[in-house]
């Protein structure tokens, strides 16, 4: 080709020359898992409702959160929010208030009577659910999603469980509670209560349903095994709260001792309270070695509880005309027991007594295996399963606080949802290979969106985002919402009003915008504004960007400032 | 021409900058500011060799490139044509590095200055003669180990502060004159399009981190220029009329060492008690650039 | 002035200059012209003579017909720059206005400082009279903007001879002016709606065709000077350019060669000596710049001796004017060429030396004495 006079050239002939090769490392952008994801049980996509909310669209945060787990509103209320402890935030100034959020979101949902989508076609296959607690209902929900047809099997005359059972109406409405699971009943799940199977259910059910999920719960109380245990006003927590709930509360006295740590101790003591009396607690460690929420142990305190730390009940008698009396000693702490916890030593001669009018014990509850032995395997720790609600035997699956495991209501939601899937896999065969890419990160939780409709993604990362691979520079410290709550205490334990009021829009919105959106894209466009080599791209304004690698060179800046590590730099094969 | 993915950018990729530089994301930026109206020129450096190998040329704009030390008078030249054509609608712009700056085209744009063309001057400081090797250059920091002023062991680096350029640029009573940093491209593109509203001359003086010669990995560019604002050393503000109107506030302050230890080009400083001494003048200067423009 | 009202005439777009005796009154002629409106330039009053060279060479870039002049320092500061137009092929045009280089600083005439940019590119003519001064800068627009030249051009004229002497000279009508030179309509510039890379390096791979190129214009530009000064005299009736100037060399024993206004003294020298039977002609090298060498080789052929006479000098070598006369006649047994410096910071040539440079190249050509080297003319030997 001739050359042209004084070295006079075309502009934007460059693009002739393809710096592409020049790489050692392509940027990549791969959604990475978020920590919350990752510790959440139920698997819920945090990030995405999060963004979904700041914008304002919570019609669509709420349809996020519904693929994953049906009861925004409940886990929004009672859930342990394991999320906020992983979230990468609380290392820059405080974690994101997730758990409001969800229930936020939630509450829009109900409000505005949402109903979720059912991607998959009718199947003329049902499946039987044993138990309307968080399990059973959440396996319901995602099998009918599937296309199944589902008959929900309940014992008591109110489905909820637990949920309907053991906590209390000012931490979980009824209106709430029952609204959640009104919307599953309006998807055409059959919820049938005061049913009573017997155990041949679990060999001739095989023949009306397809398959069998087990979700009967833990719904006996555990013994104190001390003397005196049977006497009268002596109460099972569980039976206790129960009954409030039914409208039925027993008559307690003026004073009620309160045996336990966990949550059900702690929800007996503060309805006790609203009840008009004085409870307090009994716990034989130290309050931070307390298992229940440490936000219900801080608010039980506030509003009045008593607490005796590092004392264990020895014996219960009467007096007479002086109700009970509850003789007891104290712990100091000694090693760690196989369990990882400190074993609680009695201090000789510590002992002493407290008087009460009703002593409640409420230290832990158990399943009751009595008609199941035959029909699967089963210890004390609960019916074994695999990891996906399988018990060994075909058709027949388990989950929720009738097997091993945590005891909480985002784990029973996500054991459900894990069965569901297992169930339909079960029916139409395995697929382990896209059934392992379900998994997000390494605590177990699972997507059931990317079983059923996969979003479209360029590339799915298995890596989860620490606090350090992500560019803080971006973020400014903004304090944490708070709560809006009844902060007059009297006014509180007058009546079992919900406690914490839900945030506003406003305080939502503010809230949503501290998420550092960890492995999302939130189309910040600093890979697009610092690409040296203008290779960074995109068609439409809406979507996120792409690399164009026939110049990309590979130097990194993109990744490195983007705030939420969305772009991995995957080594070149030569 | 080959249309492109996306064509606004008037910097076409294909150039043969180092992977990571600096100067390539600045002049993304400052042509995004310019738009298509202008006619850019710049002096031998850096900028110059990547975007002019014959027939592979990035400028999607006319560009001309004449010698080292002629870019403020060749602008000038092309102004004064335009404004005989009657067509001053369309600007001209020089982009120069600080070689071309600060040392050998200072005559060259002292009478640019002085004559006062309306054109934006706009030079991008990696704050050594980088082109050619890595060179002491005026605009050279104190303490910096460059090719031609070593450190060793009779020698700390630059043994003189940086020359102030935009006081020099100043003192020509210029319309405006403003510091701006490839970290904050938005900041940039700003202060160049208020630069093209001037009706005289201006001057911008852009911190360019450079990978090849301050020694710190490629995909810190930014972090490096980020750094060096919220230490002190490179601050950023505008001046009209010989009076600063505007700072740029540094949030979080870092100190000088955090700033120093990433670069290889300071690390001589950090392997002797004597050496970490040194860096306390170098702390004086982000000093005395905080208290005296108030960025804080 | 004269060359001041040739360059009004050509309507550059910008003009810029910088100061030094004895080009001056040039530029402050044209700068009074803008001042009171009558030439509409953008004259640009620039920080040095680099900046002016590199103020011209931006305007010729983006397509304006520009116009500097300067001397001596000034030139060799505009140095770098006419390399970079003659190698970017920008037509600028420069008046030379001929000065002694320092050191020892002088501001007499000589022709070391045009002859120092003999290598650039730049087209360059001598004028010997500022008629011809005048009639040359109009030309010199219309060779310099030929889309087959391109390159800069300049009009060397000798300092305080031509340029601070009163002499009648015929102006040309502005109407056949612009006949002549119409605007400048460049072959390529800056411009937004054509976006072009001015200035690219190049590798080894296309470097030496480049540069052959401007070669080729140099040679393209022998022919096409002729061209250009046939229409130049059919529009204005004035003598147009020319390579060189041959006086009474047909039949001539012995050709003496000069340049500039030297070429004055020379031909009243010549016609003295004819007229004492003295076989000796002349020729006015024109254009040194592409170097005439077919046109000398043309005239020289027949003559026993031709004489040089250089007002500069290539230290460590000979006179430059005669370095390409002997090249051009190297082929040629005869005649034989001598190489005599002259002139040099203003040193008055007079007709006796001319003759004497005469007698000697009479006499060598006579013995066949072969003289290497160059001679240096009226040398004070007693003050070495």
């Amino acid at each position: 080709m001739r050359v042209s006079i004084g070295a006079i050239v075309e502009g934007g002939t460059s693009l002739n020359y393809k710096t592409g090769n020049w790489r050692e490392f392509r940027p990549v952008f791969a959604a990475g898992v978020a920590p919350c994801r990752e510790a959440c049980p139920a698997g819920v996509d945090i990030g995405r409702f999060l963004r979904e909310a700041k914008q304002q669209q919570f019609d669509r945060a709420w349809h996020t959160i519904m693929e994953e787990n049906p009861f925004p509103s409940i886990c929004g209320r009672v859930c342990a929010h394991p999320c906020e402890d992983a979230c990468n935030r609380k290392e820059f100034d405080e974690p994101l208030a997730i758990n409001a959020l969800e229930r936020f979101v939630g509450d829009h949902g109900l409000r505005n009577i949402l109903v979720p989508e059912i991607p998959k076609p009718k199947r003329r296959e049902t499946i039987a659910v044993v138990g309307s607690g968080p399990a059973g209902l959440a396996c319901a929900y995602h099998l009918r999603r599937l296309g199944y047809g589902v008959d929900v099997l309940e014992r008591s005359p109110l489905a909820g469980g637990m949920l309907k059972w053991g906590i209390p109406e000012y931490r979980l409405p009824g209106r709430v509670l029952d609204g959640e699971i009104e919307r599953l009943r309006t998807m055409g799940i059959a919820i049938k209560t005061e049913v009573s199977l017997g155990k041949e259910f679990l060999t001739k059910g095989l023949k009306e349903y397809k398959a069998i999920f087990l979700a009967l719960g833990a719904q006996k109380d555990l013994s104190l095994d001390i003397a005196g245990e049977s006497r009268s006003g002596v109460l099972s927590g569980l039976d206790f709260l129960g009954a409030v709930k039914g409208g039925n509360p027993p008559p307690v006295g003026k004073r009620v001792a309160v045996v336990g740590g966990g949550n059900t101790a702690v929800d007996v003591a503060r309805t006790v309270l609203r009840l008009g009396s004085k409870p307090t607690l009994i716990y034989r460690r130290t309050r931070e070695e307390m298992p229940g929420i440490a936000r219900e142990v801080e608010e039980a305190l506030k509003e009045g509880v008593g607490i005796e730390l590092l004392t264990s009940p020895v014996k219960i008698s009467t007096q007479r005309g002086r109700g009970l009396k509850l003789e007891c000693i104290r712990n100091r702490m000694g090693k760690p027991g196989p369990d990882g916890r400190r074993t609680p030593l009695p201090v000789p001669r510590s002992n002493f007594s407290i008087e009460s009018d009703t002593i409640v014990v409420a230290i832990g509850e158990a399943h009751d295996p009595e008609n199941l032995t035959q029909a699967v395997h089963c210890n004390e720790a609960g019916v074994s399963v695999d990891e996906w609600g399988s018990t060994g035997v075909p058709g027949i699956f388990a989950g929720g606080d009738l097997t091993p495991g945590p005891r909480t209501v985002s784990h029973a939601i996500g054991s459900g949802k894990k069965a569901a899937l297992a169930i339909d896999a079960f029916i139409n065969g395995w697929d382990k290979g896209r059934a392992q890419s379900l998994f997000l990160g390494n605590r177990g939780s699972l997507s059931m969106e990317q079983w059923v409709n996969p979003p479209p993604m360029a590339h799915q990362s298995n890596r989860v985002v620490t606090y350090e691979d992500l560019n803080r520079s971006y973020f400014e410290p903004k304090p944490r919402e708070s709560m809006p709550h009844i902060s007059d205490m009297a006014r509180r334990i007058g009546s079992f009003d919900e406690v914490n009021m839900g945030f506003s829009e406003e305080g939502a919105l503010q809230e949503s915008q501290r998420c550092f959106g960890c492995g999302t894209c939130s189309l910040c466009e600093n890979c697009y504004t610092f690409c040296p080599d203008s290779s960074v791209w995109r068609k439409d304004p809406h979507e996120t960007f792409e690399i164009d690698y026939e110049f990309c060179k590979g130097c990194g800046i993109c990744a490195y400032e983007c705030p939420s590590h969305v772009i991995e730099m995957i080594r070149e094969e030569k | 021409m080959i249309p492109r993915q996306d064509e606004r950018e008037l910097f076409a990729p294909g150039h043969r900058a180092c992977p990571g530089c600096g100067e390539a994301i600045a002049t993304r930026w400052i042509l995004k500011a310019t738009g298509t109206n202008v006619i850019i020129v710049s002096p031998t450096g850096c900028l110059e060799t990547f975007t002019s190998p014959y027939m592979f040329s990035p400028w999607r704009v006319p560009w001309i490139h004449p010698l080292f030390e002629n870019g403020a008078a060749v602008a000038s030249g092309i102004e004064a044509a335009l404004r005989y054509k009657d067509r001053s609608d369309i600007r001209v712009v020089v982009i120069g590095g600080d070689g071309a700056t600060f040392d050998i085209g200072m005559g060259a744009l002292s009478g640019m200055f002085e004559r006062g063309h309306p054109i934006p001057y706009i030079c991008y400081d990696n704050e050594a003669y980088m082109n050619t090797g890595i060179q002491r250059c005026s605009s050279t920091p104190l303490l910096a180990s460059t090719t031609t002023q070593p450190a060793g062991r009779q020698s700390w680096g630059k043994d003189r502060p940086k020359k102030n350029m935009p006081a020099i640029a100043m003192a020509h009573d210029i319309d405006y004159v403003a510091t701006a940093s490839v970290s904050y491209p938005k900041d940039l593109y700003e202060k160049v399009k208020k630069a093209l509203t001037m009706t005289g001359a201006s001057y911008i003086q852009v911190h360019t981190p450079c990978c090849t010669g301050w020694g710190y990995p490629p995909e810190k560019t930014i972090e490096i220029g980020r750094l060096a604002v919220n230490t002190g050393l490179a601050p950023l503000f505008e001046m009209e009329a010989g009076e600063i109107i505007s700072v740029h506030k540094i949030g979080k302050r870092v100190p000088v060492e955090d700033y120093l230890m990433a670069q290889g080009r300071f690390k001589h400083l950090m392997q002797s008690e004597e050496g970490r001494k040194e860096v306390a003048k170098v702390q004086r200067i982000a000093d005395h650039n905080i208290e005296r423009l108030g960025l804080l | 002035m004269a060359v001041a009202l040739a360059v009004k005439s050509c309507k550059p777009g910008v003009i810029s200059a910088y100061p030094i005796s004895p080009q001056t009154h040039i530029v402050e002629a044209l700068a009074k012209m803008v001042a009171d409106g009558e030439l509409n330039s953008q004259y640009v009053l620039s920080d040095s003579e680099f900046s002016a060279a590199s103020i011209v060479y931006g305007a010729s870039a983006a397509g304006v017909r520009s116009y500097t002049a300067s001397s001596s320092q000034g030139l060799l500061l505009m140095t770098e720059v006419i390399y970079n137009a003659a190698g970017t092929r920008l037509p600028m045009v420069l008046t030379g206005v001929n000065r002694a280089l320092s050191a020892p600083i002088s501001i007499q005439v000589d022709h070391q400082d045009t002859l120092s940019l003999r290598d650039s590119g730049l087209i360059q003519f001598y004028v010997e009279s500022v008629q011809e001064a005048y009639d040359m800068h109009i030309q010199a627009f219309r060779i310099a903007e030929d889309s087959d030249i391109l390159l800069p051009v300049m009009i060397c004229m000798d300092g305080w001879v031509l340029t601070h002497s009163y002499e009648p000279v015929e102006l040309i009508d502005q109407k056949a002016i612009d006949a002549f030179l119409p605007p400048y309509r460049p072959v390529h510039c800056l411009d937004p709606e054509h976006p072009l890379t001015f200035g690219s390096y190049a590798e080894d791979d296309v470097l030496m065709e480049m540069k052959y190129m401007i070669q080729g214009a140099m040679e393209k530009a022998k022919a096409k000077i002729g061209e250009i000064a046939s229409d130049f005299h059919r529009i204005t009736g004035h003598p147009g350019a020319s390579l060189i100037e041959a006086y009474e060399t047909e039949k001539a024993d012995v050709i003496l060669i000069g340049m500039g206004s030297l070429v004055g003294t020379m031909k009243e020298a010549v016609d003295a000596m004819r007229s004492d039977g003295i076989s000796v002609g002349l020729i006015k090298v024109c254009c040194h710049r592409p170097f005439p060498a077919e046109a000398i080789l043309t005239c020289c052929q027949r003559a026993q001796a031709v004489a040089v006479l250089d007002r500069g000098f290539s230290m460590g070598s000979e006179g430059p004017l005669s370095l390409d006369v002997k090249a051009a006649l190297s082929n040629l047994e005869r005649p034989h060429v001598l190489s005599f410096i002259t002139g040099l910071a203003g040193r008055e040539v007079t007709t006796e030396t001319i003759h004497w440079i005469t007698a000697e190249a009479m006499e060598a050509a006579k013995s066949r004495r072969t003289v290497r080297g160059s001679q240096w003319v009226d040398l004070n030997r007693s003050i070495l």
